[in-house]
């Protein structure tokens, strides 16, 4: 046998003795990466909206939004409202958490009016006729240290007259 | 706060990832090798700093590394036990001229890619070659018969 190098152990370095875990935890934790990228692609860490629709006699609501983000990503939330009656004074109200932490880029067509409802956004759209759909686009920015889960909601109201309303999860992954 | 916890889970992911994908992938730094490098050190920094382009920032990202890198050198250096886990043991692949097929395949290594790195040491045939080993580094030691 040649001569070993220094601090060569030939059991340990050549016959690989008490090493043979060594490979199943490089697997095991590549299967995990895997596992990672798979429920990435699965959405399981957002970004991809979902649609949630609220209906009542008066109206319909869809929000097409993501409910899974990141911190620091731009999204944005589409708010499809159906009148199927006028509604004279239509308010979106939206909870504090849609806006905690979170930049607000733009909302497009502006509102008539913005106000705080007890601590809520309150989104005066102005009138809708019956048979007529108004599309509100509002674009945000999660800020990096917004992390979390919590819930946020949605409510159309008719002056003072809730029409519909619901609530979500989002979860935001750092 | 934010920016030094973040260092601490991205050099703990990196750590893991490097320990984890094999010594022959980080010796090597072949032009595609060279582009991944850096498309990660830009994934790593934008998770790392996000929107904040202060000195301040910078400087606790560093830092965080810094202190973190020492801490990994000192406990490997301090605590003897830890060190196959923090940096590997070294593996023979080639005895007395032999290929050892169960060590080579372990770090997916052709005995033309040995040669490869034989010739860059002046080496021209297996035979000449009395120990080869893949150090922790993942560079391939040669030691010569002669």
């Amino acid at each position: 046998m040649a001569d070993i190098p220094d601090a060569i152990v030939l059991k340990r370095d050549r016959d690989l003795e008490g090493r043979e875990g060594e490979i199943w935890v490089r697997r095991v934790i590549l299967l995990l990466l895997t596992a990672l990228s798979i429920a990435a692609l699965l959405n399981v860490f957002g970004q991809r909206p979902s649609t949630s629709t609220a209906a009542a006699p008066a109206a319909t609501l869809e929000l097409n939004a993501p409910t899974h983000l990141r911190s620091g990503l731009l999204w944005s939330a589409r708010f499809d409202i159906q009148a199927h009656q006028d509604i004279k004074k239509a308010i979106l109200v939206l909870s504090s958490s849609w806006a905690e932490s979170t930049a607000i880029n733009t909302i497009e067509p502006s509102p008539v009016d913005e106000t705080s409802d007890n601590g809520k956004l309150a989104l005066t759209l102005g009138p809708i006729k019956a048979g007529n759909r108004y599309l509100l686009f509002m674009q945000f920015q999660t800020n990096p240290t917004n992390v979390g889960r919590r819930s946020r909601s949605v409510e159309l109201f008719d002056g003072t007259t809730r029409l519909l309303g619901f609530d979500q999860t989002m979860t935001i992954y750092p | 706060m934010d920016i030094a916890l973040r260092a601490v889970v991205l050099f703990a992911f990196i750590f893991v990832i490097t320990r984890v994908i094999g010594r022959r992938e980080l010796s090597s730094l072949a032009p595609f090798d060279l582009i991944l490098l850096i498309i990660v050190g830009d994934a790593v920094q934008q998770g790392l700093t996000q929107d904040d382009y202060s000195v301040t920032g910078a400087i606790i990202a560093v830092g965080t590394i810094a202190v973190l890198q020492v801490a990994v050198s000192y406990t490997s250096f301090r605590i003897p036990f830890l060190r196959p886990v923090l940096e590997g043991n070294p593996i023979v692949i080639i005895e007395d001229g032999n290929p050892i097929e169960k060590n080579m395949r372990r770090e997916r290594l052709t005995v033309e890619e040995v040669l490869e790195q034989a010739r860059q040491n002046q080496i021209a045939s297996l035979d000449e070659i009395k120990w080869a080993v893949v150090e922790s580094s993942g560079k391939i030691s040669f030691i010569t018969k002669s």
